[in-house]
């Protein structure tokens, strides 16, 4: 029987829920390929055509919820009166989509934290660029200096530190991480507009 | 119109000074930014604010030695507003137990100057910067939706500062108008910092003989403001308070709404009215004033008598002067309910406080504040003596007390002042509670300039609590 491209969506599509559901009810380690192939009913082999890796399938899952929360973000965009304010909302629009793959975070940092032209895939390029995309219109609207590269980069260690801290956080309702990412960014925003050096200067 | 701190600042008179300036700059610097959660850096603001008081002060008398006495006055209440501004900048930055201390400080016209005051006064309503996202992700954490969602409407801006929080205007599906106060992120946390930093900031008075007091006085400070912290301890005090009242006492205590309030959110009936400054703002009469007065400390009374709750929070923020004449009281965040053992050490003090005559005071000073017979704590002895003759004045005269009276008012400050320069400072653990309480009422009504009837308000309630208070005749107890 030959596999169409639509049969293979859904395929993907059925291997990535049954993951989640898997990996929220169970834990990301005690889960193996086998479990979720089982699940999923498709053969374990089949589930390697679609993700080489359980940690692939993991950062394929992370993604799409990033990707899902910046869509959501920028088609409800919202009245803030200060670029901290916006881009807060911005990182918790996503906190809220990862929050049932908290505790499996860790298990994709490697693969973040590495420069864009070494990641492994091509979602985890395209939410990258798609954040920091957004970062820097959130700062154009603010009227802050046009953040650099480097400063986009430091954004984005920056977000993985916050979402590093969020994952082990075990304060009451991670309140913590909501302290950690209001002074993070206070600290980002204020770095941005003290040295100008580090944004090329708008026109 | 209530300025900005920036705008404050601003319009205070320049110096060219570079020092003056290195004093300034860096309070101005970290004023706008979220509240700081790591202990070591809250350690360094902390640390850096006596620092800052202390250059400022040293600049003053630099200075001063080069004008004449009339420019010298003029400096001095320059560097005073200089310093109530940093304090204030600092405090609304850290919060928390500082806050707590700034709201102290308020209620002692005489140890700070006026314009200290007034600006320490912002501290009770003016809104800090927790910003909407922010504040929408912590009520989303607690109550499981935005509170676009939760309430009808929400209004974005705070219009009270709590000390461990803000306040918003919102209205219920239902249609009830609410006030509802919402935590800062990890505020309790950064509560324990702020005293283990304290204690670190006080180890040279470790070698101090009081200082086992001073730990135990600032432990139960720092539980006090721990349970202050946990919102769903505070519903539970208002509605055991709200019981106590009835409609023709004219006091309103809100009521709670269980389903909108957590740990960390607590929904709250919105009391409409002014607070104090703006109540005085249209010169009351003296009845009006009076019956203010009368209200106020029947709050305490019956709280007291009835609840066994010692209103320690008693400053203008928490009162609301109602269009109706009633007065509505707020926050119950810092109310302490009395143990066993306390209440039973209160009813021995009672017949001493009702009498007023000076050997059942000067045996219920020894017992408060552990003072034996040795000769060399007859100085201590003395002052602790006259405070309590000051505290007690009120409720021991059976005419209405004149708490206007200025040189009445200034005469207890000094005395306190001097217990505080010799260090007597060894009490009950719960003194500073109880002396919040005591001086945030005499402060409060000597602002109003109230004459109230003490002794007839107290020994209503004790009857009505089912305790006789005249004399101490019911309780039977004499402490000599």
């Amino acid at each position: 029987m030959r596999v169409t491209a639509e049969n293979k969506a859904a395929t993907r599509r059925r291997i990535l829920l049954t993951a989640r559901r898997l990996f929220s009810a169970r834990g990301f380690e005690t889960v193996s390929t086998r479990d979720i192939a089982e699940s999923a009913d498709i053969a374990t082999g089949t589930l390697f055509n679609y993700f080489p890796t359980k940690e692939a399938l993991l950062a394929c899952l992370v993604s799409a919820a990033m990707d899902e929360s910046q869509r959501d973000f920028r088609r409800h965009p919202i009245e803030a009166e200060s670029a901290e304010e916006e881009l807060f909302a911005f990182i918790a629009a996503g906190l809220r989509a990862l929050k049932p793959l908290r505790k499996h975070l860790t298990f994709v940092f490697q693969t973040w934290i590495k420069p864009p032209t070494d990641s492994p895939d091509e979602v985890t390029r395209t939410v990258r660029v798609s954040h920091l995309e957004t970062v820097r219109q959130i700062a154009a609207k603010h009227n802050l200096p046009e953040p650099s590269p480097a400063a986009l980069h430091l954004f984005w260690m920056l977000h993985i530190g916050v979402l590093a801290f969020w994952s082990n956080d075990g304060s009451p309702k991670q309140q913590d991480t909501v302290a950690l990412l209001d002074d993070s960014l206070s600290m980002f925003v204020g770095w941005l507009q003290q040295h100008p050096e580090a944004g090329a200067q708008r026109p | 119109m209530l300025l900005s701190l920036a705008e404050l600042m601003g319009a205070l008179p320049r110096t060219d000074d570079a020092c003056e300036n290195d004093v300034l700059e860096p309070a101005v610097s970290v004023r706008t930014g979220p509240i700081p959660i790591g202990r070591w850096r809250r350690l360094h603001l902390l640390g850096m604010l006596p620092a800052q008081i202390f250059a400022a002060y040293l600049f003053y008398w630099l200075r001063g030695w080069l004008h004449d006495a009339e420019r010298k006055e003029q400096l001095l209440v320059e560097t005073h507003w200089r310093v109530a501004l940093q304090l204030l900048d600092s405090m609304g930055y850290l919060r928390g137990a500082v806050m707590k201390v700034g709201q102290t400080l308020a209620n002692f016209p005489d140890i700070v100057p006026q314009g200290f005051v007034e600006t320490l006064e912002s501290l009770h309503f003016s809104a800090p910067p927790m910003h909407w996202s922010l504040l929408r992700e912590m009520v989303h954490g607690e109550l499981g939706d935005d509170p676009d969602h939760i309430f009808a409407s929400f209004n974005k801006r705070a219009f009270s500062a709590a000390s461990l929080g803000q306040v918003h205007q919102a209205t219920l599906p239902c249609g009830k108008k609410v006030a509802v106060k919402i935590q800062y992120p990890a505020i309790a946390r950064s509560v324990q910092d702020d005293f283990r930093n304290l204690l670190l900031l006080l180890l040279p008075a470790r070698l101090g003989g009081d200082w086992e007091n001073i730990k135990n006085q600032l432990d139960d400070l720092r539980r006090r403001i721990e349970r202050e912290s946990n919102y769903l301890l505070e519903a539970r005090t208002l509605i055991a308070a709200r019981s106590l009242f009835r409609d023709d006492d004219g006091i309103v205590i809100p009521r709670v709404y269980r389903q909108h309030s957590t740990r960390r959110v607590l929904t709250m009936e919105r009391l409409e009215g002014v607070h104090l400054p703006e109540f005085l703002v249209a010169d009351p009469s003296q009845d009006v004033r009076d019956a203010y007065g009368r209200k106020i400390v029947r709050v305490c009374c019956r709280l007291l008598y009835a609840g066994r709750l010692l209103y320690g929070d008693v400053h203008p923020g928490n009162f609301i002067f109602m269009k109706d004449g009633r007065l509505g009281v707020i926050d119950f965040g810092f109310a302490m309910p009395m143990d066993e053992a306390l209440w039973a050490l209160f009813w021995k003090l009672e017949p001493a406080m009702a009498g007023g005559r000076r050997e059942d005071r000067i045996a219920a000073v020894k017992l408060w504040n552990g003072i034996g017979d040795d000769p060399a704590d007859a100085d201590r002895l003395q002052l602790c003596d006259e405070f309590t003759e000051w505290i007690w004045q009120p409720r021991s005269q059976a005419v209405a007390f004149d708490f206007g009276n200025e040189g009445e008012f200034r005469r207890g400050i000094k005395i306190f002042l001097s217990m505080m320069s010799n260090r007597y400072t060894r009490a009950q653990p719960c003194t500073p509670t109880m002396a919040r309480q005591e001086f945030g009422l005499r402060s409060m009504l000597y602002r109003l300039k109230s004459r109230v009837d003490v002794a007839a308000i107290v020994n209503e309630e004790a009857a009505a609590a089912g305790k006789s208070s005249a004399g101490g005749a019911a309780t039977g107890q004499s402490l000599n």
